[in-house]
């Protein structure tokens, strides 16, 4: 709006900055220069004690690890699940909501509310009804499927695909409100051009609702990516990361290493990997939307 | 033909109807559950998982906030949540005004700076703040922890915040400069009140990502007086893990916030969410 011209503005304006410029600096912007510096270095995390310079070491042992590649396999299957899942479910949501029928907002409610609970109390929540004793099998024994009973945390069949499924329940609400609100932005006169050519509301679905969200869509599917590599709680709350370390994520293994085994180095590279992933996947996720829309 | 037509509609409803009925017992299900199971002693949880309690026992909720101190961390939570907010609305607004309405060499460059935190997970810089932390003595330390929760809501906020304000319209601020006012009076008297819309979603939106968050207190509070409810709740489990009742009571407490701040601000809420998704 106004040009500042004077030095005396200058120096008014920096004052109003100066806050969020230090709170910024200090725990985010020193810390991200110090987590590549730590990637690099090895330090046993007690005060006083050398941090020497080790180079790529931490990358190379990190990446040479098993349980670091088990952890990249398992966080690619939870993320192929949750795309699969979460966008195409909330979106079928949406557009039954969107009909706006007597006590459409119960049904919101109901599907959203999940989303803006603490992950640690829903990881809970499920925890006891997945435990050997929980509902869950209780349930499937008294309608006679006991040949499906199992200790759904605690086999290695099932641990990880039980916690994407949790994974994929706490999220469903949040890309339906995202995808409502994308279909008011669909005008009326679309459908009723669409009816007046005879299209089946299935037809109507595919034709006219899908193609019009397409943005909204990918931009769906971009953040269900970027969330899922960041999903820890869950994991943290349900299984620590067991059994034998079978359902840990990059998240969980760094919390792990750097913080319970102190190799903050390894910790270190394994979080800067994690925000690698998560910038080569925004990049290319968007430079492929801009191709396809142009 | 209109006859079928008709009974095809109905039967498409019945169908939606059928379907959407299926996700509320999917979704609805575990949460009930959980409220009933806060009601039941441990025999019954297990004996009648999907019944009326016989007896409300409303004692589970009592052993929680009490015994297993899920009132002192509830409380914490509020403070560190409000106090996170409080500090944020002060400080991002403040850099928002001055992003949206000056006009100076490194406006742009702040706002792409401010901009990049978004894409930082917290796993990313762990340790260096973990380091931070020792080195300082802030271990325990709440206002440190709302200070890590500031730094890492401004990115956000001062995005959504300078997007709106760019979009007031200036002529109050400039009648406001005729009659004499300094930048810090047209900050709070006049753009404050005008962002009221921008700043309730990002204080709520925030305000439900320092309650929920987990990883923050779990490595920097282990001081029990201290403790926020999700890291409490945790501690909970760990510790009494077998007492079911107030297990589950703990849990219904724990998620009560989120869920009255929804019935509250439903819109607000859901905004918020959707303004966090432009982030991406």
């Amino acid at each position: 709006m106004r040009a500042i011209k004077t030095k005396k503005d200058g120096t008014k304006i920096l004052l109003f900055l100066i806050p969020a410029l230090l709170i910024y600096l200090l725990f985010m912007v020193i810390p991200m220069i110090g987590a590549i510096f730590f990637s690099t270095s090895e330090w046993n995390g007690i005060k006083g004690s050398p941090i020497n310079f080790v180079g790529l070491k931490n990358y190379i042992s990190v990446f040479q690890s098993s349980a670091f590649i088990l952890s990249l396999k398992n966080m690619g299957r939870m993320v192929f699940f949750s795309v699969l899942f979460h966008t195409p479910i909330a979106l079928l949501l949406a557009v039954a909501i969107n009909a706006k029928f007597k006590g459409y907002r119960f049904f919101k409610a109901v599907f959203f509310v999940p989303t803006i609970f603490p992950l640690t109390a829903v990881g809970l929540l499920w925890y006891f009804i997945f435990m050997p004793n929980g509902s869950l099998n209780h349930l499937l024994t008294s309608i006679g499927l006991e040949s499906v009973v199992t200790s759904w945390l605690i086999n290695p069949s099932t641990a990880i695909n039980t916690i994407i499924f949790v994974n994929i329940w706490a999220g469903i609400g949040y890309y339906m409100v995202i995808l409502l609100a994308g279909l008011t932005t669909i005008p009326n006169e679309v459908y009723e051009a669409a009816s007046i050519d005879g299209a089946s509301s299935f037809k109507k679905f595919f034709h006219v609702t899908i193609p019009m969200l397409k943005p909204i869509i990918s931009m769906c599917i971009l953040m269900d990516i970027i969330g899922t590599i960041k999903v820890f709680d869950l994991i943290f709350v349900m299984t620590e990361g067991g059994p034998n370390g079978l359902t840990n994520l990059p998240t969980t293994l760094m919390y792990y290493e750097a913080f319970r085994y102190d190799n903050y180095g390894a910790g270190s590279a394994i979080g800067v990997i994690i925000l690698l992933i998560a910038l080569v996947l925004t990049l290319g996720s968007k430079w492929i939307m801009k191709k396809t829309e142009a | 033909m209109k006859k079928t037509k008709k009974s095809n509609s109905s039967m498409k409803k019945v169908g939606v109807y059928i379907f959407l009925i299926m996700m509320v017992l999917v979704f609805i299900g575990p949460m009930v559950f959980t409220l009933l199971s806060s009601l039941k002693g441990n025999v019954e949880i297990f004996d009648n998982p999907f019944g009326l309690p016989k007896e409300f026992l409303i004692s589970n909720y009592i052993t929680a906030w009490k015994e297993a101190n899920m009132g002192t961390y509830f409380l914490n939570s509020i403070l560190i949540s409000g106090a996170t907010v409080g500090i944020l609305v002060f400080v991002s607004t403040m850099a928002a005004y001055v992003l949206a309405r000056f006009k100076f060499r490194l406006n742009k460059f702040l706002g792409i700076f401010f901009l990049l935190g978004m894409m930082i997970p917290m796993h990313t810089i762990l340790v260096p703040v973990a380091y931070i932390i020792g080195a300082f003595n802030l271990k325990n330390n709440i206002f440190a922890l709302i200070l890590l929760y500031v730094a890492f809501s401004l990115p956000f906020s001062i995005f959504v915040l300078t997007s709106f304000m760019k979009g007031i319209n200036a002529s109050l601020e400039e009648a406001a400069i005729i009659d004499g006012a300094g930048y810090f009076q047209i900050y709070s008297k006049v753009m404050l009140p005008l962002t009221v819309p921008a700043i309730s979603t990002v204080s709520i939106f925030n305000f439900l990502g320092a309650w929920n968050n987990v990883l923050f207190p779990l490595l920097f509070i282990n001081d029990n007086k201290l403790k926020p409810i999700s890291l409490g709740l945790l501690n909970f489990n760990g510790e009494r893990g077998s007492e079911y009742g107030p297990l589950m009571a703990a849990i219904i407490i724990t998620v009560c916030v989120p869920f009255i701040i929804y019935l509250l601000f439903q819109e607000k809420v859901e905004s918020g969410l959707a303004a966090g998704a432009i982030k991406g």
